[in-house]
């Protein structure tokens, strides 16, 4: 590395977690020069997404003894006018880690005898992941084994993608499942008339054919889906980041009701063409859910239950014990005991919002995994000058005692960097600095198993299943099942995810019961009747993840006012809290952000009129596409006067659709390709 | 997506050391400039050109680093879904092609396996400072199986023939997964991309 970073910046952002990338991406699109850096190798802290060596290693590094140690170097790069606030050295946020392999880890090259005999996989269950993954690498088959023919011949193209042990259910109809280019690539890189198309389909997934599809897998840290209607969605549009991932909507909303997985319907067609639902139900279901898409409009409704809780309140309306278990658990996804009929409403009326606008569910996934999503608005930051880091430690704050703003950081090298305004992801403050601070914890599972939890015509289903908590005073499980096509795993197997706020101690005490529910361990699998048998656990991982959410400002000691924490990601389904705190932090700096925008306010004088709306359409399309023509008058207008519209009334929407620079000539002037300004 | 005009859409991505020109191979390709004294690249996500092969319009996306190659931090989504890698390097420094390998691991662990990788050396309008000779790249390339040429963004040598040869290529490559799949549009990803257009509602 024979670069070496300036030493002054305008923001320097430590950890590269979703809220640090977001900011890192505003301030650097609103004209400020960005540092961001993080310690790990890699981008995304507790948001990240790891392939199945990624998470080997990463689960190693938690395994290891941990006891928080601190930088101390840097006591002697301080001047006497200057205090130190030490950053920490060694993450301490997952507790817990605990690994265990069901399936079978025999090194067998023969694959394809598998399918032919039932072989007993004798499988060895362990505490521990006790091979590295390099050394799992060599003995597999060819990734066409684990494919299995259709008997229908239109069903063709689908081969690829055929999941093993479901062979039987497919019936090539799932044409809403289109193949990626790469599942193409593979399908083309088949020898034809291979014996796959003879073999069995009762193929079991080894050990060693995870380790080496292990690239396939694109496994989350954290377990989160985005509203189709949320905030980071919103934001996504509207800075334009959002052309650098690619989504796929939650197929089906699942619910777990004695013992059963069924799918619940919500959107009229599915409450409609529902088996499981009668007439009357059906209804009912639909009357009460048209009631909660505005119930603001009939407060007489609800008025006289606002001091209950939300399940009391299902209770008194016509809704069945059924259907009252669907609305609260699976569709509301809020507590029993302790949500209140407003919030209950109010989470129905957003779910049912979000309905419709991607797909059927009010749910969107990003491709390739959560840990996309920091890395897409880092992207954004770099395009516009933001300086990147990975692996880049930093030893401390650097405090000036008179002013008592944080003036500098130091980084691992020594190196001193100075800035204004300073972002910290909270997992990098030392126990100094937390003392006050009380962590909640949450606790989350991640399986590799071989069947969805619920059978269905396509096996290619993205799933969210809420299992209602156990016994009174513990929580509910929240379930994310993603196929292989949402680019998060092998074919042949589904990854699933378990998150619940800890309430235990480990989070393999507060989740096993669950998994227990749902799956089989690959072991016992043999012994159960095909029909009714469960999806078998090939594979599981437990750990705890600090929740760093929702914690004041003031609970942090000797916090510099220019220096912001970010929050680790939280418990919750959305991504709300990240993306509200990075708002409020613009908010905060917002003077130093509007400073960027000094011509964006001035009015234009005398131009009364708005633009068409289709002109603005046309004009951010152009301006997206870097087509934009400078010559074009006609659109140069649209541009000025679009800052009238009301619908851009707050600064920090025109920051998103308008890169400053657009105002401030001069400034960048290597910004050749979209010089809209500058030749006017 | 039959509304678009053109018959073929291929993400290229450039990668390489800080440096070796990888804006400017994308600038004269695209829009036949060359831009004297650049400094590090800021502002450019990725710039698109429409180029006719054989009848067919061929839409080619070409995705810049965005500078996160300087400090070795390239994002992983940076790779996704990419049909073609342009790996460049600078025949006047011998350090930007001793990079290669590590580049190469790169690609491995985090571009799909059948993305098509071309070897740039750019910068032969500075022969006299030589480093790095062609037959060393050439073996180079060969034993990485890589399609290899060297360049000059300045003199715009050989940079029509550098992207309209890898768009063939990639359409070559799209027919015959067309063939085998009998799916019509290669389209970079599967996933939807979002936007403010929406259809159905609940109601």
């Amino acid at each position: 590395m024979a670069d070496k970073l300036p030493s002054e910046f305008d923001v320097v952002v430590i950890g590269t977690g979703l809220p640090e990338s977001i900011i890192a991406a505003a301030c650097s699109r609103s004209g400020q020069s960005v540092l961001h850096v993080d310690s790990r190798s890699y981008y995304g802290g507790n948001w990240a997404s790891f392939s199945f060596s990624g998470l080997l290693s990463w689960i190693k590094e938690y395994q290891e003894e941990n006891n928080g140690e601190e930088w101390t170097a840097w006591q002697e790069l301080i001047l006497e006018t200057e205090e130190g606030v030490a950053l920490r050295k060694k993450d301490q946020t997952i507790q817990h880690v605990e690994v265990i392999c069901y399936a079978s880890q025999d090194s067998d090259e023969h694959v394809e005898e598998v399918g032919a005999v039932q072989k007993n996989p004798g499988s060895v269950t362990s505490a521990s992941t006790n091979d590295p993954p390099d050394s799992m690498v060599t003995a597999c088959s060819d990734t066409s084994e684990l494919t299995t023919p259709l008997s229908e011949p239109e069903a063709a193209r689908e081969v690829p993608d055929v999941d093993v042990t479901l062979g039987n259910e497919n019936h090539g109809g799932d044409t809403d499942c289109s193949q990626s280019p790469l599942e193409q690539e593979k399908a083309g890189n088949l020898p034809v008339g291979e014996d796959v198309v003879d073999a069995p389909k009762k193929n079991r997934i080894t050990y060693s054919q995870i380790v080496k599809e292990g690239r396939r897998f694109n496994i989350d840290l954290t377990s989160k889906l985005l509203y189709s209607r949320g905030l980071l969605i919103d934001l996504l549009i509207k800075s334009n980041v959002s052309r650098y991932a690619e989504f796929k909507n939650v197929t089906r909303i699942l619910g777990y009701q004695e013992g059963n997985v069924l799918q619940v319907p919500c959107s009229r067609a599915d409450v409609f063409n529902s088996k499981k639902l009668t007439m009357v139900e059906k209804r009912m279901l639909m009357k009460f859910l048209t009631f909660c898409l505005d119930y603001e409009q009939q407060p007489d409704e609800y008025k006289a239950y606002e001091e209950c809780t939300f399940s009391e309140y299902l209770k008194t309306q016509k809704l069945t014990p059924n259907l009252q278990h669907f609305v609260l658990h699976s569709i509301a996804m809020t507590s029993e005991e302790s949500t209140s009929t407003l919030d209950g409403l109010r989470e129905t009326q957003n779910f049912l919002r979000c309905l419709g606008r991607y797909g059927n569910t009010p749910f969107l996934f990003p491709l390739y995994g959560q840990g996309e999503l920091p890395q897409c608005f880092c992207r954004m930051c770099a395009v516009f000058g933001g300086t990147y880091c990975l692996s880049h430690a930093v030893q401390c704050l650097v405090v000036d005692k008179e002013s008592g703003k944080c003036k500098a950081i130091i980084d691992h090298f020594g190196q001193r960097i100075s800035a204004k305004y300073f972002i910290v992801e909270d997992s990098y403050l030392t126990e100094k600095t937390c003392s006050n601070v009380t962590y909640r914890q949450i606790s989350r599972a991640v399986l590799i198993t071989d069947q969805s939890v619920l059978k269905a015509d396509s096996d290619q289903q993205i799933s969210i299943l809420t299992v209602p908590p156990v016994e009174p005073g513990s929580e509910a499980v929240r379930v994310v099942e993603l196929c292989s096509s949402t680019m998060t795993c092998m074919k042949g197997t589904y990854l699933v995810h378990l998150t619940c706020p800890s309430s235990k101690k480990t989070a393999r005490e507060d989740l096993e019961s669950v998994v227990q529910k749902l799956f089989t361990p690959y072991a016992e699998a043999e012994l159960e009747n095909e029909e009714l048998k469960k999806p078998n656990l090939l594979w599981a991982l437990y750990f705890n993840m600090r929740d760093s959410s929702d914690i004041s400002r003031e609970c942090y000691n000797d916090l510099p006012s220019n220096v912001y924490v970010c929050c680790g990601p939280d418990g919750f389904l959305g991504n709300k809290n990240a993306v509200k705190q990075t708002g409020m932090y613009s908010c905060s700096m917002s003077s130093f952000w509007n400073s960027a925008l000094p011509c964006a306010y001035k009015p234009t004088s005398g131009t009364t009129s708005s633009p068409k709306p289709s002109l603005i359409l046309i004009f951010l399309l152009k301006f997206s596409q870097n087509t934009l023509d400078p010559s074009d008058t006609l659109l140069r207008n649209v541009f000025s006067r679009v800052l009238d519209l009301n619908s851009l009334s707050s600064a920090t929407e025109m920051l998103w659709l308008f890169p400053p620079y657009l105002f401030s000539q001069g400034q960048h002037n290597s910004l050749h390709n979209r010089c809209l300004i500058k030749n006017c | 997506m039959s509304m678009e005009d053109y018959d073929f859409l291929f993400k290229i991505v450039l990668i390489g050391n800080a440096g070796v020109g990888k804006t400017c191979l994308v600038r004269r390709f695209t829009q036949g400039l060359f831009p004297p004294g650049q400094g590090a690249t800021i502002g450019v996500d990725f710039m698109i050109k429409t180029v006719e092969i054989n009848g067919e319009k061929v839409k080619l996306q070409i995705w810049d680093t965005a500078g996160q190659e300087r400090f070795r931090s390239i994002t992983q989504s940076y790779y996704r879904s990419a049909n073609a890698l342009i790996l460049t390097y600078d025949i006047t420094c011998e350090e930007s092609f001793r990079c290669l390998p590590e580049w190469l691991r790169e690609i491995e662990q985090y571009a799909s396996n059948k993305v098509i990788t071309v070897l740039v050396g750019n910068k032969i309008d500075l022969a006299e400072r030589r480093e790095v000779s062609q037959q060393r790249a050439e073996e180079f390339s060969e034993a990485q199986d890589m399609y290899y040429l060297e360049t000059s963004a300045k003199e715009s040598d050989n940079v029509e023939k550098l992207f309209l040869d890898l768009a063939c290529r990639l359409i070559s490559e799209a027919r015959q997964n067309t063939l085998v799949n009998n799916v019509a549009s290669p389209l970079p990803g599967e996933g939807k991309s979002i936007s403010y257009l929406t259809c159905c509602n609940f109601n």
